[in-house]
C-alpha cells in the first residue's frame, strides 16, 4: 500500500513537472517587431491602411504593412494569397519572424469584432444613409 | 414594447428558479412533499416563462425588429428563414437562453424519473445552475452593478453614448448586420442545440454526485445517473463531430481540428465525462471507487463551466479565432465558477471522512485497476488540453503576455496518451468480460489479437511507406484497439448482444485513431511540378528576392489558367473550366468549376465547385472582404479538399472598387471604372445566333425584332429594331442581356439614324447598334470599353489530399452507436428497478 502511494505520487509529480516544463517552452510572449527574432514569434498590431497591400502571383506572396503596439511599422510578407476577411480585420496577430527588417509570417489571425459585435460606427453609418 | 415583455418573462423565470431552489432546499431538509410539489410547479412555470421569452426573441428575429440590438447584430432582411431561426443561438445571450431552456427540460425529466432520497437535492442543484445561468441574461442594474446582458436590450440601451442615439433615441436601422457568412451553414444550425443539450445533461451527474454527498448514500446514485451521463457524452460527441465537419468543409485551414479554445471547450468536458463513466461502471460492478466517481462527476460539470468561462469572458481575446466577444460578464462568470467549485469542494471535504475507504488490493490485473487507469489516461488528456487552453491565464507564470501554445504541445502529449488509451481499451475489455486466473492466462487470451494487430501494422507500414515513429505507434494502437475489441465484441454478441455497447465504442475509438493518424500526419499538398521545384529550391536556399535576401517561405497554391490542364503530383490533371455567378445564395458569389482527372483512372472525372463570396457589400470608400467556401470530394480511400484562394475575377473587382474610390475622391463619375486610354472600341458584325469574341467578352446575337410605337423613339421614326444581345466573360457561364436600339427617322426631309448607347451594368462595356445590312442579315455594333490588355482568366487553388479521413467520421459514428447501445441497456436496468420499487 505504501509503495503504491509513493509510486503514484512520484508519477503524478513527474508527469506534472514534465507537462509544465513543456508547456512553458511551447508558449511565448506577444512581442514587437524589433524583438521578433525567434521562430514563431507573435506580434499583435493593426494594418497600416495608407500603405499598399498587394498580392503577387509571380512572387507567390502577399505583402502589407503593419504597426505593432510600440508603433513600429514593418513590411509583412505572407506566402499565401490575401486571407479571408483581411481588409475587415480590426486587429491582426501575425506569427513568424523578422529577417532583414521584413517580417515573414507563416500565420495571420484576423480579429474581426464586427462579426460578433456591431460597433457604434456600424450603426452610425446607417443612421446617416 | 415587446422587448419589455421578454425582459419581464426572463425576470419571472429567474424569480421562479430562485424560489424553486429554495423550495427544493427546504424539501431536502424536512422531506415535506408540499414543498416538492410547490417547487416543481415553480420549475414548470420557469420553463413556460423561458419558452415564452424564447418565443418573443424568435418573433423579434423573424419580424426584423432592428431596434433590438440582438436582432440588428445577428440578422438582416435577406437572411433565409432557417438562418433567421439559427441566429437565435448565434450570439451569447441567445445561446445562454437555449442552454437554460434545455436545463429546464432536463430538470422536468429528472422530476418525473428521479426517486427518493436523491430527488430533493438533485433538483435543488439543478435549480442552482439555472439561477446562475438565468442571471447571465437578466440585464438589470443593482446598485450600479450590471447583472447579465439581456437579449432584449435595444440599440439605445446598448450604446447610450453614441451621438446618433443622443440626437434620435428612437432610431431604427433599416437593416441589420446579418449573420456571419461562415455560420450560414446547415451544420451550424444544428451544432449549437446539440452542444447545449449536452451541457445541460452534464449537469445531471454533477447533481447526483452532490445529492449522494448530501444524503450520505454513496452507492445507489450510480444507476439513475449513468444513463444521463452517457447521454451527455453522446450529445457532446455528436456536437464535436458536427463542429469538426463544419470546420472541415467550410473553413480554409484545411482540417477538422485546430486545437482552438472553442473546440477544446467541448472536448475537455467530454474527456472528463467519459472518465467519469468508466469510474461509475467500476463502482456499479464492485461498490468501490466511490470517491473517484463522485470527483469525476463533479469535475465534468466544472469542466463545462470553466470552458464556458474561458470562451465567454473575453479572456481568450488574442488566442481564438472565434471566441465570443466580451459582454462584461467576466466577473459574473468568475463568480459562477468559483461558487460552484467552492460548493463542490466544501461538500466533498465535509463528507470526506464518511466516504467509504477503498480496501487496497495488491493485484494490478483486476478490472477496477485497469478501468481506473483508463479513466486516468482520459483525465490526463483532458488536463493537458485544459492547461493548453488556459495559456492566457497559466502562461502568466512564465511570460508577461502569454501566447497560446504551439500546436505541437497538444500533439506531442495527446498522441502518446491516445496510444496508451488504445492499448488500455483492449486489456480493459478482456479483463472486464473474461475470467483470468493470473497474468499468464490474460497474456494467452491477448496473444491472438496482438499477433493479428502486428501483422496488420507491419503490412500497412510496408505498403504505405511509413517511416516515422508517431504514425507507427498510432497505427499499432489503432489496429490493436480495432482487432482486440472486435474479438470481444463478437464473443459478447454471441452470448448477450445487449452488452456490446462498450466494446463497440472502443472499436470505434480504434477506427477514429487510424483516421486521425492518416488524415493529419499523411495530409499532402497537391501541387504542380513548377511549384514543387520552387519549394525545393526554397528549401535548398537557392532563391533570393530582389534585394538579394534568401527566400524562406514555400508556396502551397497552384495557378490554373482557363481550360489549360495542369499535372498535379503526377497523379491528377486539374483543369479550370470557368465560373458561374450565383447571386441567389449570397450576393456576388462565384462558383468555380474545376475538373480533376486521376491519371491512373482514365475516363474518370471529378468536378469540384469551390466558392468565393464577398463577406458583405463594400461600404463606400472601403474594400471588399472576400471569403471562401471550400469543396471536398469524399472518397473512402482519400478526400480531395480544395478552395480557390484568389482569381482574376476577384482581382478585377478589387481593382474596380479601388478605381471607384479614387474617382470618388477626385470627383469623377464613380462608374467610370476603365480609363479611356486603357480601353478600345471595336466594330463587330453578327448574324442571328452567331457569337463574337472581343477581349475578355463573348457577345451573342440571340435575336432582333422590329419595334413600333415605343416611347423612347424619336419623332417620325421610319423603322426601329431592337437587338437582343447576350454578353458574358469568357470564363463565366453567367451572361447578361442588353437590348441596344437602332432607328431611322426623318428630320428636315433627311434620314437620320438613332443609336443610343446601351451599357452593361458593372462591366464598363457600352454597345451602340449602328447598322443593319438587309442583304446579309448582319447587324453591326460598335463596342466600347474593351480592355486593351486582357489576360486570360485564372484561379489560385489550394488543394490537399487527406487519406482515410472517412475513418474519422466512421469512427465517431461507431462510438455514437456504442453509446446508444449502452444508454438503452442502463436505462432499461434503471427502469426495471423503478418499477420494482413501485410494485
Amino acid at each position: 500500500m505504501r509503495l503504491k502511494l509513493i509510486t503514484g505520487g512520484i508519477a503524478i509529480i513527474g508527469f506534472t513537472t514534465l507537462l509544465m516544463i513543456n508547456f512553458g517552452h511551447s508558449i511565448s510572449s506577444y512581442t514587437t517587431f524589433p524583438q521578433a527574432k525567434n521562430r514563431g514569434a507573435r506580434v499583435v498590431g493593426t494594418l497600416v491602411k495608407s500603405r499598399p497591400t498587394a498580392f503577387s502571383v509571380k512572387k507567390k506572396q502577399f505583402t502589407f504593412y503593419m504597426k505593432d503596439k510600440a508603433e513600429n511599422v514593418r513590411k509583412v510578407v505572407y506566402p499565401k494569397p490575401e486571407p479571408n476577411d483581411f481588409s475587415k480585420a480590426k486587429k491582426l496577430v501575425v506569427t513568424g519572424r523578422m529577417h532583414h527588417g521584413v517580417f515573414y509570417a507563416r500565420q495571420i489571425l484576423m480579429k474581426c469584432p464586427s462579426k460578433y459585435n456591431a460597433t457604434a460606427k456600424d450603426v452610425e453609418a446607417q443612421s446617416k444613409d | 414594447m415587446i422587448g419589455i415583455i421578454g425582459k419581464i418573462l426572463i425576470d419571472l423565470a429567474f424569480a421562479s428558479s430562485l424560489l424553486a431552489g429554495i423550495g427544493y432546499f427546504t424539501y431536502s431538509r424536512n422531506g415535506n412533499d408540499r414543498y416538492f410539489r410547490l417547487s416543481s410547479w415553480l420549475m414548470g412555470a420557469e420553463g413556460l416563462f423561458i419558452l415564452a421569452a424564447a418565443g418573443v426573441l424568435l418573433h423579434l428575429l423573424l419580424t426584423h425588429q432592428f431596434q433590438y440590438y440582438y436582432v440588428f447584430d445577428y440578422t438582416s432582411r435577406s437572411l433565409p428563414l432557417k438562418y433567421l431561426i439559427s441566429a437565435f443561438w448565434g450570439g451569447q445571450e441567445g445561446s445562454f437562453m437555449l442552454w437554460i431552456f434545455f436545463t429546464v427540460v432536463v430538470s422536468l425529466a429528472l422530476m418525473r424519473w428521479t426517486r427518493k432520497p436523491y430527488r430533493g437535492p438533485v433538483l435543488f442543484f439543478m435549480s442552482l445552475t439555472q439561477v446562475f445561468l438565468l442571471s447571465m441574461i437578466l440585464g438589470i442594474h443593482v446598485g450600479g452593478i450590471g447583472i447579465g446582458s439581456s437579449p432584449f436590450r435595444t440599440i439605445a440601451e446598448a450604446m447610450p453614448n453614441a451621438a446618433f442615439i443622443k440626437s434620435n433615441p428612437n432610431f431604427v436601422p433599416a437593416d441589420g448586420q446579418g449573420l456571419n457568412a461562415l455560420l450560414q451553414s446547415p451544420w451550424m444550425v444544428i451544432h449549437p442545440p446539440v452542444l447545449f443539450f449536452g451541457f445541460s445533461l452534464m449537469a445531471v451527474p454533477f447533481c447526483f454526485a452532490m445529492a449522494a454527498l448530501w444524503r450520505k448514500k454513496f452507492n445507489e446514485w450510480i444507476e439513475p445517473a449513468l444513463p444521463w451521463t452517457l447521454g451527455a457524452n453522446l450529445c457532446l460527441l455528436v456536437a464535436l463531430f458536427l463542429g469538426a465537419y463544419w470546420a472541415y468543409t467550410t473553413l480554409s485551414f484545411g482540417g477538422f481540428w485546430a486545437w482552438d479554445p472553442v473546440e477544446n471547450a467541448a472536448l475537455v468536458p467530454w474527456l472528463l465525462g467519459t472518465a467519469g463513466i468508466h469510474l461509475m461502471l467500476i463502482q456499479k460492478k464492485k461498490n468501490s471507487s466511490q470517491k473517484a466517481s463522485i470527483v469525476f462527476s463533479l469535475l465534468a460539470y466544472m469542466g463545462v463551466i470553466y470552458e464556458t468561462f474561458l470562451t465567454r469572458s473575453g479572456i481568450l481575446g488574442n488566442s481564438s479565432v472565434h471566441s465570443f466577444v466580451d459582454l462584461g460578464l467576466y466577473n459574473q462568470l468568475l463568480v459562477f465558477m468559483l461558487v460552484m467549485v467552492a460548493i463542490c469542494i466544501g461538500l466533498f471535504a465535509y463528507r470526506y471522512n464518511e466516504l467509504p475507504k477503498n480496501q487496497g488490493g495488491t493485484d494490478y490485473l483486476n478490472r477496477e485497476f485497469i478501468t481506473f487507469s483508463g479513466a486516468m489516461i482520459l483525465f490526463l488528456l483532458g488536463l493537458v488540453i485544459a492547461i493548453g487552453t488556459s495559456a492566457p491565464i497559466i502562461g502568466r507564470l512564465f511570460v508577461a503576455h502569454p501566447t497560446p501554445p504551439e500546436i505541437s504541445f497538444y500533439n506531442n502529449w495527446s498522441y502518446p496518451l491516445a496510444i496508451a488509451a488504445a492499448f488500455m481499451t483492449v486489456v480493459g475489455q478482456y479483463i472486464f468480460w473474461k475470467r483470468q486466473k493470473d497474468a499468464e492466462s490474460l497474456a494467452w487470451q491477448l496473444f491472438l489479437p496482438l499477433v493479428a494487430a502486428c501483422i496488420a501494422t507491419f503490412t500497412i507500414i510496408i505498403v504505405a511507406h511509413i517511416h516515422r515513429w508517431f504514425p507507427m505507434g498510432l497505427l499499432f494502437g489503432g489496429c490493436f484497439a480495432i482487432i482486440g475489441n472486435a474479438f470481444i465484441m463478437v464473443q459478447l454478441a454471441m452470448k448477450k448482444p445487449r452488452l456490446i455497447g462498450g466494446s463497440f465504442a472502443h472499436f470505434g475509438f480504434g477506427i477514429l485513431l487510424l483516421g486521425i493518424m492518416s488524415s493529419t500526419l499523411f495530409n499532402s499538398q497537391l501541387l504542380d511540378s513548377s511549384t514543387r521545384n520552387y519549394n525545393s529550391a526554397v528549401t535548398k536556399g537557392k532563391l533570393t528576392d530582389g534585394k538579394g535576401h534568401r527566400i524562406r517561405q514555400k508556396a502551397n497554391f497552384v495557378q490554373l489558367k482557363l481550360n489549360k490542364p495542369r499535372i498535379i503530383n503526377n497523379e491528377y490533371k486539374f483543369i479550370y473550366k470557368g465560373y458561374t455567378l450565383k447571386n441567389q445564395t449570397r450576393a456576388g458569389q462565384q462558383q468555380y468549376r474545376i475538373e480533376i482527372k486521376p491519371l491512373h483512372h482514365p475516363g474518370k472525372t471529378i468536378t469540384m465547385h469551390p466558392q468565393v463570396y464577398p463577406m458583405s457589400a463594400a461600404s463606400p470608400g472601403g474594400k471588399i472582404s472576400w471569403s471562401v467556401d471550400s469543396d471536398v470530394h469524399t472518397g473512402f480511400a482519400s478526400d480531395i479538399y480544395l478552395y480557390v484562394a484568389g482569381s482574376s475575377y476577384v482581382q478585377r473587382i478589387n481593382k474596380e472598387i479601388a478605381q471607384q474610390n479614387k474617382n470618388r475622391k477626385l470627383g469623377k463619375p464613380v462608374s467610370d471604372v476603365l480609363s479611356p486610354d486603357s480601353t478600345t472600341v471595336r466594330k463587330i458584325s453578327l448574324a442571328k445566333g452567331k457569337t463574337a469574341k472581343e477581349g475578355p467578352f463573348v457577345i451573342k446575337l440571340v435575336s432582333f425584332s422590329r419595334v413600333s410605337g415605343h416611347k423612347g423613339l424619336p419623332d417620325n421614326t421610319q423603322i426601329a429594331v431592337r437587338a437582343n444581345l447576350q454578353v458574358r466573360r469568357r470564363a463565366s457561364s453567367t451572361s447578361q442581356t442588353i437590348h441596344p436600339l437602332f432607328a431611322i427617322y426623318t428630320k428636315h426631309g433627311k434620314n437620320w439614324s438613332y443609336s443610343p448607347i446601351s451599357r452593361l451594368p458593372g462591366q464598363g462595356l457600352g454597345i451602340h447598334f449602328t447598322n443593319i445590312n438587309p442583304k446579309t442579315g448582319q447587324l453591326t455594333f460598335r463596342v466600347r470599353g474593351i480592355p486593351k490588355h486582357s489576360k486570360k482568366s485564372w484561379i489560385l487553388v489550394v488543394a490537399q489530399k487527406k487519406p482515410f479521413i472517412s475513418l474519422v467520421w466512421i469512427g465517431v459514428f461507431v462510438i455514437v452507436i456504442g453509446f446508444c447501445i449502452s444508454i438503452f441497456r442502463h436505462w432499461d436496468i434503471e427502469r426495471r428497478k423503478r418499477l420494482l420499487k413501485q410494485a
